[in-house]
């Protein structure tokens, strides 16, 4: 077995050139496939963040029961002890808190039916794209108890602007009324019907005060440092407070269950985004078939030596496919590596495409595209050439047994 | 000779259509005695929760079946706060912001004040007589007294969420329990009244409850304080100025 | 003679020739290929999006879509009438609709949903509903208070065909309104979202409900072709705009309704065009390798045609003339290839149902029609042709630097 080995092995620097070409040759290829799908996933993981950084986060903490049906009295009572469990988690990034209550917004001329949601707003500000999305008037601040944020949709709708007089009626937590005047401070504009329509946001403490919460919240929101590191602090949030033994019941549902159609979304672009890399996968094994497939056609008149010589068929078909063999992971190691070290280049600066960046940046969407390296998005196309390098080594394979020497060697 | 057929034709009513009418007899009879007058009071309505409960008092008028006006006098922070039903509509006010906003159908199904009596509940009262068939399902005694023990089904075509609502009304036109169920005919909560007390010159149970049929330490009880029977209120009491300023 | 010697310079070693041309027509054939399924997909998704109540063109009240309530209704329905018959065509479909926010409950669930009082027939050319009630039955027009709804909201108000539901809503005489429907039917639809705000109704009792006479809320058009870039659709809005001729009607594109989808496909087909360079360049160093690995193979008939006087010039000119040959055979194959292989799949559509568990969870259209557009045919040629010319370079240069000794001195 090892003659075979090492004589493959020298044969391949015979021709330094032209394995040389191979080997490079399966290398880009591999390079360029560790890129794109490191590229693709590292979109699907930037649209995830983006989408989630509107409203929903990476995970939330709430009351069980909470998400189905959002009763005013299924609520976290007490924030500060959920706070010092997420201080100790690793790789929860920023959080913040917040309550809701349905109620009718009235101005002068309308009344809508609004979920006013009361808002922190300096921590909301680290978790969420809100504040970029303000187009008219101010953020809240700190203070602000009854100064409220409306969409551009339901300014329209209420025909009120800026400093302009709203009023709230609602429910508080205990059932009794709930209202308040609210001064309009700043309108925004998320490009989500739904959400400009139906959502005004002020200041967490003057919610309390109005729904009569007292300390409690409905939701913490939570943003994870990455995609990745959701379902490990999910994890540990659960664990503490499974621990705590008290029945404070809390759930702690994550973006999937709380938006599923982005991820549905999501899937359906996966969808034709695996269709497209298998196409190239495709081409790229083709280019590579091509490549090995010249250079026995280029070998002919050695072959048919060899034949002469005396070796069979069947050795020299062993022969080549060793040789197929070391070329190509010579070849994909070099890719990895190679398509590795782009890919985290990019994963630090960013690719921008030209013409896109207004939009992106209107709707609070980072207007560069990271790359994301993974174990899967460095392996699996290198792999998946691999094995139809394997393959396709056949055919050539094939094609020698039917050499007859004489033939062969007159070739030029 | 009309005679004779008129006779021969009640003799020969189908049972279950004498049974309906004479239902629906029992039925506005019972609800004109709650509701037929004009009324004046005073109560105390209890939201209870399992780990929670609420207190207010009341001052109410109600005339018929259609107007009403309710405003809360106690506690201090909700004092004001009034919502009045006249015709058609129904109207909140709220001190705070001082301003009447008229309920848009949202509100509707939501519980009144936080009770266990929806703001339906509260527009529709004549939803009973209106929209349901009633049938005598059975005469009881207890303590000297007919019971009567009717179910209603709503007519096919109906806007009422309920399956079936079964009455318990006693002889003296007093409605002792109102069983609310849906399609599946599953109860869904129960209105009970009891403490019958002379007011005035009329019997008058003084405390009524609507329970939560699946959560036991899930009611709303309400006290009567004081209640005045009235052949007429007038018709002022009943519009939107007054409900900013019902003279307390 | 440049010509009439590349080209039997390539037929000289047909295999070698034959390795090259592959490369070139696998990439070629891709591109198309991946091309018409790309767009085959874009347009599943566009059909959908549209058949889920959109429509091609929509006509409201100048101000529905801002503010959805009875109040801002049409009126002029004979007007428009006139306008629609004149202005499309026999296979153009309309439909005329009362939509309105309600608050649907029963006796243990309340909540909010989209009230559509359709006509059945008409609708049922126009969206999804016709095809989708996958329990009970369709609405038929004498239908007096039956409702259709969504599975996931028959699941979510935990009722049953044969039940009952409430609607209340804000009649034209400001007053709330509110009816009992009963379940005749349930409808699934691509997402559960659309399956919980949506229940149908006859077109009549919705506006005898709402109390809005012969008024309604919007009319969906749906012309016999959907126009991708959606130009065609905004055309035939222009023409109705100025033949209903009315300040307070507003006639709307999908592109106007979706701008999302709107941008999507817009930057799609940007995305498919850098995915051509990316199957390009693997494609492209293929050729570049097996290229040069032909040259440095031809090195002695270089060296020759060195020594018998060629000048470096006329031999780059050679190479690359070769190699245009090449491309240009190896594209119209792999054009030829392309459209045959969309067309023996083209008639019945790449049948996604076999993945249908997965593709219920992912939102796949079921069945996808490739279709090529002459544009992308084009851009696939282009590319292929200049930058296969342009790497060509490399090895056509290096076969002009062989000396006549390195030639012949070669084994």
């Amino acid at each position: 077995m090892s003659v075979e080995l090492k004589m493959a092995w020298r044969n391949i620097w015979r021709n330094s050139r032209r394995t040389l070409l191979t080997i490079a040759a399966i290398a880009f290829a591999s390079m360029l496939l560790v890129f794109m799908l490191s590229f693709q996933l590292g979109c699907y993981e930037t649209m995830i963040n983006t989408s989630v950084k509107i409203s929903t986060g990476h995970l939330q903490v709430q009351a069980k029961g909470y998400l189905e049906d959002k009763k005013m009295r299924l609520v976290i009572k007490d924030p500060d002890q959920v706070a010092s469990v997420l201080e100790t988690i690793d790789g929860i990034d920023s959080y913040t808190f917040r309550a809701n209550g349905f109620s009718l917004v009235s101005s002068d001329k309308r009344t809508y039916g609004v979920v006013v949601t009361g808002i922190d707003p300096e921590r909301e500000a680290a978790v969420s794209t809100i504040k970029s999305l303000i187009r008219k008037g101010r953020y809240l601040n700190a203070d602000d108890t009854y100064a409220v944020l409306i969409g551009e949709h339901l300014s329209r709708n209420l025909k009120v602007d800026i400093d302009d007089e709203l009023t709230i009626l609602g429910q508080g937590r205990d059932g009794s009324i709930a209202a308040a005047v609210l001064t309009v401070t700043g309108i925004f504009d998320s490009g989500l019907d739904e959400f400009d329509r139906n959502i005004i946001l002020m200041g967490l403490a003057g919610f309390q005060e109005v729904f009569s919460m007292g300390k409690s919240v409905h939701e913490a929101i939570i943003m994870a440092d990455s995609l990745r590191d959701v379902a490990m602090v999910k994890q540990e949030i659960q664990n503490h407070f499974s621990t705590a033994g008290d029945d404070t019941k809390l759930a702690v549902p994550d973006w999937m269950e709380i938006m599923p159609g982005l991820l549905q979304g999501i899937q359906m672009d996966l969808f034709s985004g695996i269709m497209m890399y298998i196409i190239l996968i495709v081409v790229v094994a083709f280019s590579i078939f091509n490549t090995f497939l010249m250079a026995i056609f280029e070998r002919t008149r050695e072959f048919g030596v060899m034949m002469a010589i005396g070796t069979t068929p069947s050795r020299i078909t062993k022969l080549v496919m060793f040789e197929s063999i070391c070329m190509t992971l010579v070849g994909i190691l070099l890719g990895i590596l190679g398509g590795s070290l782009i890919t985290l280049y990019f994963q630090k600066y960013g690719i921008s495409i030209a013409g896109t960046e207004d939009i992106f940046k209107e709707y609070g969407i980072p207007d560069r595209l990271y790359p994301r390296l993974s174990l899967i998005s460095s392996t699996a196309g290198p792999l998946v050439v691999f094995l139809i390098t394997f393959v396709s080594s056949v055919f050539p394979a094939l094609k020698i047994r039917k050499l007859k020497p004489v033939d062969a060697m007159k070739t030029v | 000779m009309k005679k004779v057929v008129l006779i021969i034709v009640i003799l020969f009513l189908p049972f279950n259509l004498q049974a309906q009418t004479e239902a629906e007899t029992i039925v506005k009879n019972a609800f004109d005695y709650w509701r037929g007058q004009a009324s004046v009071s005073t109560a105390v309505m209890t939201i209870h929760r399992h780990d929670w409960e609420r207190r207010m008092t009341l001052k109410a008028w109600t005339r018929g079946e259609s107007d009403s006006l309710f405003v809360i006098i106690e506690p201090a922070k909700d004092k004001g706060n009034g919502t009045l039903k006249a015709g058609k509509g129904m109207w909140m006010y709220n001190p705070k912001v001082n301003r009447v906003i008229k309920l848009p159908p949202s509100m509707m199904s939501q519980g009144w004040q936080g009770s266990d009596f929806s703001n339906n509940d509260l527009a529709k009262t004549d939803s009973l007589i209106r929209d349901y068939v009633h049938t005598l399902e059975e005469i009881r005694q207890d303590q000297g007294k007919k019971l009567y023990q009717i179910k209603s089904l709503p007519k096919p075509d109906a806007p009422v969420i309920w399956g079936m609502i079964k009455l318990t009304i006693r002889g003296d036109n007093i409605l002792l329990k109102e069983e609310f169920f849906d399609e599946d005919f599953k109860s869904v909560k129960v209105m009970t009244a009891w403490d019958i007390q002379m007011t005035g010159n009329k019997l008058f149970p003084m405390k009524w409850k609507m329970q939560k049929t699946d959560a036991q330490d899930e009611y709303t009880q309400f006290v009567y304080e004081e209640i005045e029977f009235k052949k007429s209120l007038s018709n002022r009491i009943f519009t939107r100025t007054n409900l900013k300023n019902p003279g307390l | 003679m440049y010509v009439i010697l590349a080209w039997r310079n390539i037929w000289r070693n047909p295999r070698r020739t034959f390795v090259i041309l592959m490369a070139v027509i696998i990439g070629v054939w891709s591109m198309i290929f991946l091309g018409a399924l790309m767009r085959g997909m874009e347009r599943e998704m566009l059909k959908n999006a549209i058949s889920t109540l959109t429509g091609s063109i929509q006509i409201h009240h100048r101000d529905y879509l801002d503010d959805p309530v009875v109040n801002n209704s049409l009126d002029n329905i004979g007007r428009l009438d006139t306008a629609l018959d004149k202005i499309l065509g026999q296979d153009s479909l309309w439909a005329k609709r009362v939509r309105v926010n309600a608050v649907v409950s029963n006796a243990r669930h309340s909540g909010g949903v989209t009230l559509v009082g359709i006509e059945p027939e008409k609708e049922k050319a126009v969206s999804f509903i016709g095809k989708a009630v996958t329990q009970g039955r369709y609405l038929v027009k004498e239908d007096k208070n039956k409702i259709l709804v969504g599975r996931a909201f028959l699941k979510k108000f935990n009722t049953k065909i044969g039940n009952k539901l409430i609607f209340m809503s804000q009649g034209t005489d400001n007053e709330i309104a509110s009816k009992a429907f009963r379940i005749v039917g349930v409808f699934r639809a691509e997402s559960e979202a659309v399956e919980k705000r949506f229940a149908f109704v006859p077109l009549p009792q919705a506006a005898g409900m709402l109390k809005m006479g012969n008024s309604i809320s919007e009319i969906s058009i749906l012309l016999p072709e959907l126009d991708i870039s959606g130009k065609k659709e905004a055309l035939v809005a222009k023409k109705l705009v100025a033949a209903i001729d009315d300040k307070t009607i507003n006639v709307e594109t999908w592109q106007d309704l979706l701008p999302m989808m709107k941008a999507y496909l817009e930057m799609s087909g940007f995305f498919l065009y850098i995915w051509y360079f990316v199957v390009f360049v693997a494609m492209g160093f293929g050729i570049v390798n097996t290229t040069l690995m032909a040259i440095f193979e031809r090195m002695r008939e270089f060296g020759l045609m060195k020594a018998l006087g060629m000048r470096p010039v006329q031999i780059i000119i050679g190479v690359i003339t070769e190699s245009f040959f090449l491309l240009v055979l190896g594209i119209s194959l792999g054009t030829g290839f392309g459209f045959l292989s969309v067309a023996a799949i083209a008639r019945n559509g790449i049948d996604l149902s076999a993945l249908a568990a997965g593709a219920e969870m992912w939102g796949i259209p079921r069945k996808l029609y490739p279709e090529i557009w002459a544009q992308d045919v084009v851009v696939a040629g282009l590319v292929v042709l200049v930058l296969g010319i342009f790497v060509s370079l490399y090895p056509a240069v290096k076969a002009a630097r062989f000396t006549p000794t390195q030639a012949m001195t070669k084994n």
